[in-house]
């Protein structure tokens, strides 16, 4: 399968497995990693010297890992294929960081374009404008105007077009 | 003084030694009133810490809580709890009449503010003491004069403290003559603003009339409002600041400085106390300094004097006027709890003796925040929760499993907090106990503060308020890190795929029935793909 981290694509593949351990090709490279599990639901993974308490869950399409200190937000590429077959890069808009809905630019069943404008966030004082990411129609507006939202919070959601449209690439979280 | 390291009681006050003696305007109280019941006008980590101080001290408590914060850590460390509103901080922790009736609802005699929210508000403080009530911390008075930046500099000029070199005029000749006596860079700035706006640096004598213009026009178009501010500009100073209490009554203490200098947005991200590589000389200064404008205040309760420090030159920066943030790093070389001290000032008990400090302490700030993509804010649910521990680690925090990270307060999960004989000694700790910190279902900043802990330029106190611009702007995990996530990831999704049933759990936000969350419980490695 194909995950996303931090903006990088990744091939991954689980190629062995034993009870206490798996080998995953990470992009054709294989890495063993020794696996314990503890009693607080958490799993212990080691790979070679450095060993991690390690934790994962789901938000929308995502899955949040804790390893160690560190957090990651991963993504399967999966879902966004099936979508890019019916020319939809994404079948919703949710908010990219906590903040303030300060305009919506659409309303309910309009037909958009690429890269159009559909609302603009206010967060940190700064003003981000999210954009369709393949033409699409205006399924859902799930917020309105001066409303506050939380990262991951879904504000509109899209269905593919009534016209012929060509597959897009996908493009980059807003 | 006590010499001796035997800890704790070291700052109890023999109780009512001071009566009566009335000083001046601001806001000296007088003689003694036991405290018996304290509302806490904050939330998090700051309301536990302070919870705790006044129970030590045989204080009822009483927590107030927005309807955000109904299931949260420190309305059950409390003896009572009071809801004071919505969401919304305005109507809530910044909610004066809200605060105040949940004061009289349930007896309480004083209010603590905390930092953040109320804590800086000169009409909070004077409408605690309106009403009857103790406020802990220092008088409105003084607020006022420490709150106003103009009136802070004035201050600090007639205390002989050294200001950054400055004129509040855009008249090229007199920036001329600025230039000439400081030196360069100077930069420009709207008298009227702030975030940045209207700002030109100015690196030579040629740039003063073009960066004039720009800086008027871009102050005239932000504020409305032309008028300029010109300053030497410094470029890499490091953040230093001393811990103050005062009595109220003119005896003002230090313990101890603290380097900050460590920030992202100008805002703290690691503090440490003694602060490392000052000549004792400087840090005698910065000392007396403090003390001086503390002392010409009357101030009452805890405060933080915070300076600028460039080579062995030193420039009065303002005056916090409350507890702050980082207060643990100080109490873990003083062994000495600023809380209590406040609360013991505040029914006019005399000040403590200052305790002496011994070793070095870091604290690192944990954020709810992405790191690797501008520190950006994030917010979430925490799905598990792992916290350090050990001799000489504390860790301050209002996270439990289940906690909500919402985008409407401020974003700071924990505060690890590391003791050592040495600094070396408190480094290593600290790499150690951020390696323990896990947490998962809201992004933060734990890794990134365990790589600058070890990293060599913080090992070698490079430290400037660039340091993170400098050395860690394109920071990200490493690879073994990522490596192991990926493999946490793989195992999850292909269980996921299999088990698709084994999806559920509740959501435990209070806004809609929506909720985005799949909790998949606990993380199975035991199903064969």
């Amino acid at each position: 399968m194909k995950l996303v981290l931090l903006g990088r694509e990744f091939e991954i593949e689980v190629v062995g497995s034993t009870d206490e351990s798996r080998t995953v090709q990470i992009d054709g490279v294989p890495v063993d990693a020794a696996l314990a599990r503890l009693g607080d639901g958490s799993a212990l993974i080691r790979l070679g010297e450095r060993s991690f308490r390690a934790y994962a869950g789901r938000l929308n399409e995502a899955t949040l890992v804790a390893v160690g200190p560190a957090h990651f937000r991963i993504t399967a590429i999966e879902g966004v294929r099936l979508r890019q077959a019916r020319g939809l890069a994404s079948a919703e808009v949710a908010a990219p960081m906590p903040g303030k809905v300060l305009r919506i630019l659409v309303a309910e069943g309009d037909e958009v374009g690429e890269g159009q404008p559909l609302l603009i966030l206010e967060a940190m004082k700064t003003e981000t404008t999210l954009r369709a990411e393949s033409a699409a129609r205006v399924k859902r507006i799930n917020v309105s105007a001066g409303q506050t939202v939380d990262h991951g919070d879904l504000l509109i959601e899209l269905s593919p077009t009534s016209g012929p449209s060509a597959p897009e690439a996908e493009a980059p979280e807003s | 003084m006590l010499a001796s390291s035997t800890g704790g009681d070291r700052f109890i006050a023999p109780a009512a030694m001071m009566r009566g003696r009335g000083y001046g305007s601001l806001g000296a109280k007088m003689g003694r009133r036991t405290l018996r019941k304290l509302l806490v006008a904050n939330r998090g980590e700051i309301a536990l810490r302070i919870i705790r101080s006044a129970r030590l001290m045989g204080i009822a408590t009483v927590a107030v809580f927005s309807e955000a914060d109904r299931e949260s850590a420190h309305l059950a460390a409390a003896d009572e709890a009071f809801s004071i509103g919505p969401a919304e901080a305005q109507h809530s922790y910044l909610n004066i009449g809200a605060i105040l009736e949940a004061a009289d609802r349930t007896g309480a005699d004083a209010i603590h503010p905390g930092y953040g929210f109320l804590s800086e508000r000169p009409e909070f403080a004077r409408a605690v003491e309106d009403h009857g009530l103790i406020f802990v911390g220092p008088p409105a008075g003084v607020m006022e004069l420490l709150g106003d930046k103009a009136a802070a500099r004035r201050l600090a000029v007639a205390s002989g403290i050294p200001v950054i070199p400055g004129i509040e005029s855009g008249d090229p000749a007199a920036v001329q003559g600025l230039g000439a006596a400081s030196g360069f860079p100077l930069v420009v700035k709207a008298a009227a603003g702030g975030g940045g706006r209207g700002m030109r640096l100015v690196r030579e004598a040629s740039e003063i009339q073009p960066a004039l213009e720009a800086a008027t026009r871009e102050a005239h178009t932000a504020f409305g409002d032309g008028r300029l501010l010109v300053e030497r500009y410094l470029e890499e100073p490091r953040h230093v600041e001393v811990q103050l209490m005062g009595d109220g009554r003119g005896k003002v203490i230090a313990l101890g400085d603290r380097d900050c200098s460590i920030q992202r947005r100008y805002q703290k991200l690691l503090e440490e106390s003694p602060a490392p590589g000052l000549s004792e000389g400087l840090r005698q200064q910065l000392t007396d300094a403090a003390l001086r404008l503390a002392s010409r205040a009357r101030y009452r309760s805890a405060g933080t004097a915070e300076f600028l420090v460039a080579g062995d030159r030193f420039y009065f920066l303002e005056v916090n006027a409350r507890l702050q943030v980082e207060h643990p790093v100080t109490e873990m070389r003083y062994g000495c709890d600023l809380v209590g001290e406040q609360l013991r000032v505040a029914q006019g008990d005399a000040l403590s003796e200052v305790p002496m400090p011994r070793g070095c302490a870091i604290e690192c700030r944990v954020n709810a925040e992405e790191p690797e993509h501008d520190f950006r804010p994030a917010t979430g649910e925490v799905l598990y929760l792992h916290l350090p521990a050990g001799p000489n680690v504390r860790v301050d925090t209002s996270l439990q499993p289940g906690a909500v990270v919402s985008a409407h307060y401020d974003g700071l999960l924990a505060k690890v907090v590391c003791f050592g004989l040495t600094r070396e000694e408190a480094r290593m700790r600290m790499i150690s106990a951020l390696g323990e910190f896990t947490l998962a279902g809201v992004p933060h900043t734990a890794a990134l503060m365990r790589d600058i802990v070890a990293s060599e330029p913080f090992s070698e106190v490079r430290l400037s308020t660039r340091f993170i611009q400098r050395w860690f702007r394109d920071w990200q995990p490493d690879a073994d890190t990522v490596r192991a996530a990926l493999v946490a990831a793989a195992l999850l999704t292909g269980r996921d795929r299999a088990m698709p049933s084994a999806a559920g759990g509740s959501s435990r936000r209070a806004d809609g029935d929506r909720s985005p969350w799949t909790r998949l419980g606990h993380f199975e490695l035991w199903s064969r793909q």
